[in-house]
């Protein structure tokens, strides 16, 4: 359904931009505290940050796949996951210097929201168990388990972060060549929320139909507890 | 004659080449034996600083658990002066994490080892008085001296 000629359209909700940049600072940090385990910030072992980093990015994710179940129209699985002939399809396209057409995640950007989403999910898990080599830094839920297999979850977890690396590259790489390219700035629209029309019309489904606030609550308020329940000493 | 000769020769060089496999392989099982025993105290170390940091993170710390231990450690401490013979370094043909540096700066080594050696004792005091304030403290002191070595002597490895 057509509905009215916007000069901008409203593709993301805040939830969903904030969820995104501070998964990519929280990346950062992980990555900087595990790279410099042996330094102090702040009065507290690096290690401890590492820690507190992904308590915070395990929030985060249990909030982005709710928001994906109930939050707003565009953040929703059902809203870009897409089948193989739609990816297909796009891939096709792939070459082609026009823009998708496609306001939210296209087809195929869906494939590396969703591998990137449960490899982070599967990244802080094992970290939940890892423990370092010397039986001093651990995860919350290290001491459920012997000292061999907390090695071995340290082990994944180091691995987990070279494969997410190559997956965060491709990502980047992927949007500066949609920017640079198709002249379509999908960065932008992840800062400011909103993309420039490119038709005289717009569907309606092509906008964020924004979620009520008390959904956000309640998604925060699950997320928030679920973390707290999972990590608590 | 000549025939002879070359015999002599190679039998000569067979058995010099059996010799001395035979010895390689004997220096290197020695090694490999020092280096499984080290590998092995040097994992069992870690096993019991999760034992004790384990039952430090619960809201009531095992004292018995950690008075083990921290026996343990302090045992497998006074044991690290026999885990770095010569030969049983990078070179012996076994894969160890234990750096060239080991040997190139015994001296620095040393002083290394040592501190770990007293803080481990101090660490079996507090446990086997049973003060468990005293054991959160130490156990920092401890996990440090761990890495005063471990910085520069072991080969980084991930995760």
């Amino acid at each position: 359904m057509a509905v009215r000629k916007p000069g901008w359209v409203r593709v993301w909700d805040a939830p969903t931009r904030l969820t995104h940049w501070l998964l990519v600072i929280l990346f950062a940090v992980s990555w900087w505290t595990a790279e410099n385990r042996d330094a102090e910030i702040f009065g507290r072992y690096a290690m401890e940050w590492h820690r507190w980093s992904g308590y915070a990015m395990l929030g985060l994710l249990i909030f982005r796949v709710l928001w994906g179940l109930f939050g707003t129209s565009t953040s929703r699985f059902s809203h870009f996951v897409r089948g193989p002939r739609e990816i297909w399809e796009h891939v096709r396209h792939l070459g082609d210097r026009a823009a998708t057409g496609v306001y939210g995640h296209n087809a195929l950007g869906a494939i590396s929201v969703v591998i990137m989403l449960l490899l982070l999910v599967a990244q802080v898990v094992m970290g939940l168990y890892s423990g370092d080599i010397d039986g001093i830094e651990s995860g919350p839920l290290a001491s459920k388990i012997e000292f061999d297999t907390t090695r071995v979850f340290a082990k994944y977890h180091a691995l987990g972060f070279e494969v997410l690396q190559w997956i965060v590259l491709l990502h980047v790489l992927a949007v500066v060549y949609y920017l640079v390219f198709k002249r379509d700035n999908l960065i932008g629209a992840m800062f400011t929320g909103r993309k420039r029309a490119r038709s005289e019309t717009v569907e309606r489904s092509d906008e964020a139909q924004l979620a009520p606030l008390w959904r956000f609550v309640v998604a925060v308020a699950i997320a928030w507890a679920a973390t707290w329940w999972i990590v608590k000493p | 004659m000549f025939k002879r000769e070359w015999t002599r020769h190679f039998v000569t060089a067979a058995a010099t080449a059996v010799i001395a496999s035979a010895a390689s392989l004997a220096l290197a099982a020695g090694a490999g034996d020092t280096i499984k025993t080290r590998q092995e105290g040097l994992k069992d170390l870690g096993a019991q600083m999760k034992v004790i940091n384990d039952t430090l993170k619960t809201s009531a710390p095992d004292a018995a658990k950690i008075k083990a231990a921290a026996a343990k450690v302090q045992a497998h401490s006074n044991e690290i002066s026999t885990w770095f013979p010569a030969g049983s370094g990078p070179d012996a043909g076994v894969e160890t994490a234990a750096k060239a540096e080991i040997w190139k700066d015994p001296a620095d080594f040393k002083v290394k080892t040592d501190a770990f050696v007293a803080e481990a004792a101090k660490l079996n005091g507090f446990a086997t008085a049973g003060d468990i304030e005293g054991v959160r403290n130490q156990v920092r002191a401890v996990g440090k001296s761990c890495g005063g070595c471990h910085e520069r002597y072991r080969v980084k490895k991930e995760g």
